[in-house]
């Protein structure tokens, strides 16, 4: 069963972006810009995220010939929960509707 | 840096970190790489890579720490155990432990004695960058035979380079600075050099050996050039050749030059002298900087004894860090692993790889009964240089 522990701000911020790109897959680089989280951040967070049963991960071929394919993700269901029980805090959300994040 | 150069450390980078992965997170390394080549600007990829394997190894790492354990719970079913690291088994895993705890016994006495805290974070850094050299010299080894030549050429060019244009202090021209980092090239290099020296006994490894002590005798470091003559003595006296009494023989001149010449360095805080002073700070950091000597030289006790097939390789490893942590204890030399700095750290770690991955006590013995080889089957990629 997952631990039920308070989520980072981080965490609360990248499953928001998750949660707002709905059933549509996300990859890592984008994620990392749109949450404003650092890539040294943003890979445990989707690990544990998709360890614990609330993301899953799938590899997608690229639309670009000769390019490797790329890991996307997607929250599940319970992700899904998860996120709109854990908004990002008021001052993060503003941050983000304004483009520039600060958390 | 020019474009291709940051693409090619990045490959670089995942390709060493993937080796460090365990199984269950090969993917993420995948992703981390594939995402990277994803992104257009060359320096943004770059500084994903980079930011994306820090978060990844810490993970990767505790991940291999806590398998033996998991494996003694029936969780694995593979893998070193703890059993088959203290009888031998497993000596790099067991090289792996000790420096471990060295580093973190180095790391209290730090702590405990007031060091500013970015120099625990740089012995920590270290290792990591120590573990990650370690996966890749063993990725690459295995991809080509011919590498053990190669790279001890490369590593004793390294050395003369260092004596010809490194940073001088004191007279001493021991130090390369990138980027603002000092690193000693000869406590990174010599260790490995002389270990894999142990096994691989061809004309260009002796070649490069000789280069290495007229580096050492142009530096001067008196350490150094200690612990190249003290090697090759030990080596001369447990399996003698040609190649082996001329590599002494340049040892012993190259020794003995740096002992005529001056070396007035004087000691660095948390680097030089810290076994005598830990005990006189508190009995508490006098201990750790001792026990963490100490877990130096585990693995090549532990090799000794338990596996008579490789007795020279754990011997030439032994030696080698005895010498260190003699020179450290008779002069203003660094402390290996416990004290500041991380040339030793990685240089312990790359000494690593020129053990045995796995001891194979019985095929070795059942070997050299039959009289057909006297090197270790998991590492035949060095055999090819054997002249």
């Amino acid at each position: 069963m997952p631990r039920t522990r308070a989520l980072s701000p981080h965490a609360r911020m990248l499953l928001a972006i998750l949660l707002s790109a709905g059933s549509k897959w996300s990859h890592g680089y984008e994620l990392s810009r749109r949450a404003g989280v650092k890539s040294g951040t943003l890979y445990p967070l989707l690990i544990r995220l998709e360890g614990q049963g609330y993301l899953e991960a799938q590899w997608q071929q690229s639309t670009e010939v000769g390019r490797p394919p790329r890991h996307a993700y997607r929250l599940t269901a319970s992700g899904v929960q998860l996120a709109r029980a854990n908004p990002p805090s008021q001052a993060a959300t503003i941050a983000w509707d304004n483009g520039a994040v600060v958390i | 840096m020019r474009n291709g150069l940051r693409r090619s450390v990045i490959n670089l980078a995942c390709a060493a970190v993937q080796d460090l992965l365990p199984a269950s997170m090969q993917t993420w390394g995948l992703a981390v790489r594939y995402e990277a080549a994803a992104i257009p600007d060359d320096t943004e990829a770059l500084m994903f890579t980079l930011g994306s394997l820090c978060g990844l190894i810490p993970r990767a790492v505790a991940s291999r720490l806590l398998k033996p354990f998991f494996s003694l719970a029936g969780e694995y079913s593979e893998g070193p155990t703890i059993m088959s690291m203290l009888d031998g088994r497993r000596p790099r895993a067991l090289g792996i432990i000790c420096v471990i705890t060295a580093v973190v016994l180095g790391i209290f006495y730090m702590a405990f004695v007031g060091a500013p805290a970015r120099y625990l974070g740089v012995n920590v850094g270290a290792f990591a960058i120590g573990l990650s050299m370690l996966a890749l010299l063993d990725r690459t080894a295995a991809a080509s035979q011919r590498w053990g030549d190669g790279v001890s050429i490369a590593m004793a060019i390294a050395m003369l380079a260092t004596a010809l244009f490194g940073s001088e202090v004191d007279g001493a021209a021991r130090w390369v600075n990138l980027s603002g980092v000092a690193i000693q090239p000869s406590l990174i290099l010599m260790p490995v050099m002389l270990v894999t020296f142990s096994r691989i006994r061809s004309v260009l490894a002796t070649i490069s050996i000789i280069a290495a002590a007229v580096a050492m005798a142009l530096q001067p470091d008196r350490a150094m050039a200690g612990m190249l003559a003290l090697c090759l003595a030990t080596l001369a006296v447990i399996r003698p050749d040609r190649h082996v009494c001329l590599a002494l023989a340049a040892s012993i001149i190259s020794f003995a030059a740096t002992l005529v010449r001056p070396d007035t360095l004087p000691a660095a805080p948390y680097v030089d002298q810290i076994l005598y002073s830990s005990f006189g700070i508190h009995a508490a950091a006098g201990l750790a900087v001792l026990g963490g000597l100490a877990m130096l030289l585990v693995p090549a006790i532990v090799g000794w004894s338990r596996d008579a097939a490789h007795r020279t390789i754990y011997c030439a490893f032994g030696t080698v860090w005895f010498a260190a942590i003699t020179a450290a204890a008779l002069g203003n030399y660094p402390t290996p692993i416990v004290g500041y700095g991380g040339s030793a750290i990685i240089g312990y770690v790359l000494s690593l790889w020129a053990l045995p991955k796995l001891s194979g006590v019985r095929e070795g013995a059942a070997e050299l009964a039959r009289g057909t080889m006297d090197e270790p089957s998991s590492n035949a990629h060095l055999f090819v240089a054997l002249a």
